[in-house]
């Protein structure tokens, strides 16, 4: 395995990288971490003209606390450095765990969350939690910025809605009423394995009812997928047992499995179920977990 | 064990330790020659296709390139293990057999050229019918794969022992079950690597391999070179569990490149032609039929077996005849019947890996057992006391079995895996089971027809005796074989292990020694060394009583210093009497060999499986599985070995854990998988999942005192023979927990789901 020939740049700013972009065209790509570019191209995949490197961009390894308590996370944040902020162990540490479950340390010291996002893989681990915690993103471009949900930016494997000269910089989490979100990841190892099938959620409690519940679907749909009917029919309700056991069955019928070298997609729409309902209960029980 | 030795029996660290901690340590990949060139294999994209045309005068045009060789440039002649089944050649001729198949090599100045080149190389082929499964491919009219196999039947083994027939007719209880294996592949941390050069009429060849025995000796045939022309050696090796014992097409293009351009060339496999490459475990599909007592007593079996062999045969014609021979040694019965088809397919090559072809019927047998366990009402455990082989006794197909404490594995893991108290008693999704396993110390007869002995050691004492150096062709492959062949040299010969130096796996300035396979090192090479030890100690009593003026009789020699046996305050130092020796007589050598005594029986096939000395094991493990997703977790394993004289127990203990990783493995995660082309479809570590730390649970590892009176201080195997029970203690663990057997390898997690749902849906009904 080698790398293809290709051309290379590390521009100084963003505006740079962003025309640059737009003026070499489709052929070109981004590179941050380089954990999924770098091994696609060695194994044929993917041929890129040009590959645009991230890494002289400043600030946009950020993890930081907005005096609307918002929280803020740059691109370019590696999975190590998600695990080990402190503002997120304090906000959601449900994203530390999630980051935790991806990879190896070997691809969670290099890898970013923006890459984990932008490569549109359906097994990623953090798309799922940050749509559940309704993450928004930022994709500045060479006409500016836009800000919009995270659950609007997937169009299928590997495709977003992501423009070519656009460069996305940061996740926005706003301060929500949300009581408790868990991701749990369903794979075939301890470590260093792919989703089979992953489910993350966010819930909104007051006492023992429901009054909003997100449910996210992962690698069960060719995008992370919101289970809205399950989410429905929690809210406002009093959750009982038997009423996430069938908020699990709802959200198996809304999944989309494919089968492949993983599992089957009967194995996955079951996992769904069993998930699903596990992860609600971790979530109502013990917060952000 | 009563003997009191000073260098055996003791956990010395490894000699090589220190080296390959610290980075230190040179394995073949990272040894540079000036000049040196870097080789590619060009490999097909076709599962089965007729070659009509190669072109590469591209590829030669490519700045960089120094040479491009197709099968035109190389000789035709095949090889393989058996004469009978030699069916490989250097490179394709008329045809590719399988995705990955060798077509073509280049060598270039540098990696990234050598891959451009191989772009360039042209070939124009007919695309054939390709047939992926052994039962598809022994059908009539499916595509023929060799010539010389009709049918794509690559060996048919048909042996019979007693009657099994009366067996089954007197039996209280038959039962027959139906079980399989899958493709697993060694996954060494180390790549193939492989540096050829030449000097005049003489090739040097550095390979990361197992024998450089039978590198020289396959090197010398096909290349039509007399022996003494090919040099094979090697540097640190990063694992070969069985993958690195046939010669690789990097061998022989490396050695044919170099000869071409005039320079030193290196070739290695990347992980995915490691895949290609493959040898290992052939997929098993085995029907087993046992007739038992009423008290559990097994009266016959009938071993009725398929297997896939891929495209080339190598060693597999031994996984074939292993799968049913050593299925006869753990249990005495006797009656016995095994047929096999060994069938050709067009995907890699099988071969060995560790337990050779053994551990997938061990599976089938160890989880057959427990059924028929449960059909009489007995405990597993007691069931397998009550058939353990005893010490002493000869195996229906000939094997001579000496020393042999499988009940005592049996009850020494009962009582530390708290067997009484957990089987039946554990709390819901947990489970324990057992599994037995062994191996043979090496394999009673060498890989091709020689007379050679299978081990020659040579210790050479120093001049003025302050440092003796071990001479041997046994080959360290991350096992340990230095350190505990040094233990060996020096007890024998009464002298310090910090003096001790070795020179080992070089075919020029060691011994002749067949390698690291079949677990014989220790035992084979161990004689040897032990010999030449004992030689070299004789000739420091004679020296020594010469000196002091007594018998050598009256003297004995530990640890450097000789001393009268009946006045040890009366002593001299090994040193000064070496001088001395070298004063009077020249260089103080002693010269051990070792050849095994004619072994086996005479039926067809007799001499596979035969050994001068049979391990056995016993493992026990927990499980807990999750009943809705199927999930298992290993919780804790118990291995109890009779392994024969322990000359280093760190090691033996590291081997134990090893062993039972890879055998956990294969139990449940690995598998090489093949899309619809058949490519391989996982060859990565990403998707071909061996287990990480976190998922290996605790494991203790136990021995029982046994010593084999056919072995040097009575040493026997363990580095296979751990591997073997691993498969059916974990399947039976599971059952145990769940009450669902799965019947096919690997247990996943997706199995065990799905026999949980069938289970619910049918006590539903």
């Amino acid at each position: 395995m080698y790398l293809p020939d290709f051309e290379y740049y590390a521009p100084a700013t963003l505006s740079e990288a962003c025309e640059l972009l737009e003026k070499l065209g489709p052929g070109a790509k981004v590179i941050a971490g380089g954990t999924d570019i770098l091994s696609k191209m060695k194994q044929e995949l993917l041929f890129p003209k040009a590959i645009v490197s991230l890494k002289y961009l400043s600030g946009l390894s950020e993890i930081r606390l907005e005096s609307n308590n918002d929280v803020i996370i740059g691109a370019k944040a590696t999975h190590n450095s998600l695990i080990d902020s402190p503002v997120l162990q304090e906000k959601y540490p449900s994203l530390c765990n999630a980051a935790h479950q991806m990879a190896n340390n070997q691809v969670r010291n290099i890898g970013t969350v923006g890459g984990n996002i932008v490569n549109a893989v359906p097994s990623a681990d953090l798309p799922p939690l940050l749509i559940a915690l309704g993450a928004k993103i930022k994709l500045v471009g060479t006409n500016g910025e836009r800000v919009l949900p995270l659950e609007d930016f997937f169009t299928g494997p590997n495709e977003s809605i992501i423009k070519q000269d656009e460069i996305l910089t940061e996740f926005i989490i706003s301060e929500q009423s949300l009581t408790g979100s868990t991701y749990i990841k369903f794979a075939l190892r301890r470590s260093g394995a792919l989703a089979v099938a992953s489910v993350a959620v966010a819930v909104a409690m007051e006492g023992n009812t429901c009054r909003k519940a997100r449910i996210v679907l992962g690698a069960v749909a060719p995008i992370p997928l919101r289970a809205k009917k399950a989410e429905e029919m929690l809210t406002g309700k009093e959750i009982t047992d038997e009423l996430l056991e069938e908020a699990g069955s709802v959200a198996s019928a809304e999944s989309k499995p494919i089968s492949d070298i993983r599992g089957s997609a009967e194995y996955r729409r079951d996992l769904v179920r069993v998930l699903t309902r596990r992860a609600l209960r971790k979530a109502i029980n013990e917060g952000h977990v | 064990m009563g003997e009191n030795y000073e260098v055996i029996g003791k956990s010395v660290p490894r000699i090589d330790g220190v080296a390959k901690a610290t980075g230190r340590a040179k394995y073949t990949g990272d040894l540079k020659f000036p000049n040196m060139l870097v080789g590619k294999i060009l490999h097909s994209p076709h599962a089965h296709a007729r070659i009509l045309n190669i072109d590469t005068s591209e590829a030669e045009k490519l700045p960089g390139v120094k040479a491009v060789i197709t099968h035109r440039d190389v000789p035709s002649t095949k090889y393989g293990l058996s004469p009978a089944r030699w069916d490989e050649t250097i490179f394709c001729i008329d045809k590719v057999r399988f995705v990955g198949d060798k077509v073509a090599a280049v060598a270039a100045v540098d990696e990234e050229t050598a891959y451009k080149a191989l772009k360039l190389i042209k070939v124009d082929y007919e695309v054939l019918p390709a047939v992926f499964d052994p039962y598809e491919a022994l059908k009539e009219g499916a595509p023929q794969i060799f010539e010389e196999y009709p049918g794509n039947i690559n060996t048919e083994i048909h042996q019979h022992f007693g009657d099994v027939d009366k067996a089954f007719a007197e039996a209280y209880h038959v039962r027959r079950d139906f079980f399989s294996g899958q493709r697993t592949y060694h996954s060494p941390l180390e790549p193939h690597v492989s540096i050829a050069f030449w000097e005049g009429p003489k090739v040097t060849v550095y390979s990361s391999n197992q024998s450089v025995h039978y590198l020289q000796y396959h090197l010398a045939r096909v290349f039509g070179m007399p022996m003494g022309n090919v040099r094979v050696l090697k540097t640190h090796v990063g694992g070969g569990f069985g993958g690195k014992l046939d010669p690789t097409g990097l061998d022989f293009a490396a050695v044919k490149l170099s000869q071409i351009t005039g320079r030193p060339v290196k070739m290695l496999y990347d992980r995915k032609e490691m895949f290609y490459n493959n040898r290992g475990r052939h997929a098993q599909y085995m029907e087993l039929t046992t007739g038992v007592t009423k008290e559990g007593k097994i009266l016959g079996v009938h071993a009725n077996f398929v297997m896939d062999g891929g495209a080339y045969t190598g060693l597999g014609v031994a996984s074939a005849y292993y799968a049913g021979a050593l299925l006869t040694v753990l249990y005495d019965f006797d009656n016995y019947k095994f047929d096999m088809i060994r069938a050709v397919t067009n995907l890699p090559g099988c071969g060995a890996q560790r337990g050779h072809g053994q551990p997938q019927p061990r599976f089938a047998f160890e989880s057959h057992l427990d059924h028929i366990a449960e059909d009489l009402g007995i405990d597993p455990l007691e069931i397998r006391i009550i058939n353990a082989r005893k010490p002493k006794t000869v195996t229906i197909n000939d094997f001579k079995v000496d020393s042999y404490a499988l009940k005592e594995a049996l009850e020494k893991a009962r009582e530390i895996s708290g067997w009484r108290e957990k089987k039946g008693k554990l709390p819901p999704g947990r489970g324990i089971g057992v599994g037995n396993g062994g191996f043979v110390s090496g394999a009673g007869y060498p890989c091709y027809r020689t007379d050679l002995p299978q081990a020659v050691a040579i210790i050479k004492v120093h001049d003025d005796g302050s440092m003796a150096t071990l001479y041997t062709g046994a080959v360290e492959i991350g096992q340990g074989s230095d350190t505990v062949l040094l233990q060996m040299a020096a007890e024998a010969m009464g002298y310090p292990l910090e003096k001790m130096r070795i020179v080992a796996g070089d075919t020029d300035l060691a011994t002749h020694d067949f390698g690291a396979y079949a677990s014989r090192q220790t035992l084979m090479s161990g004689w040897a060394v032990k010999k030449a030890g004992e030689e070299v100690k004789n000739k420091i009593l004679q020296t020594a009583a010469e000196m002091m003026l007594v018998v050598p009789e009256q003297l004995d020699v530990k640890q450097g210093v000789v001393f009268l046996k009946a006045h040890p305050e009366e002593s001299l130092t090994f040193e000064e009497v070496a001088r001395t020796y070298f004063v009077k007589y020249g260089q103080l050598i002693g010269q051990g060999s070792y050849k095994p005594p004619k072994l086996g029986g005479t039926f067809k096939g007799a001499a596979v499986g035969t050994s001068p000395a049979y391990s056995a094991a016993t493992q026990v493990a927990e499980v807990e599985i999750d009943e809705e997703t199927g999930e298992i977790k290993v919780i804790e394993a118990w291995d109890v070995h009779d392994c024969g004289m322990v000359i280093n127990p760190a090691l033996l203990h590291g081997q134990v854990h090893g062993a039972f990783y890879m055998g956990m493995g294969e139990s449940i995660w690995e598998e090489v998988l093949f899309d619809e082309k058949g490519d391989v479809a996982n060859g990565n570590l990403a998707e071909y999942r061996m287990p990480t730390a976190l998922d290996m649970p605790p494991v203790t590892s136990e021995l029982v005192d046994s010593i084999d009176p056919n072995a040097p201080w009575g040493v026997k195997e363990v580095g296979e023979g751990a591997t073997t029970p691993t498969m059916a203690c974990l399947a039976n663990a599971i059952y145990d927990a769940m009450g669902v057997r799965i019947e096919s390898l690997p247990l996943t997690y997706e199995k065990v789901w799905r026999a949980l749902k069938e289970k619910r849906e049918k006590e539903k009904a």
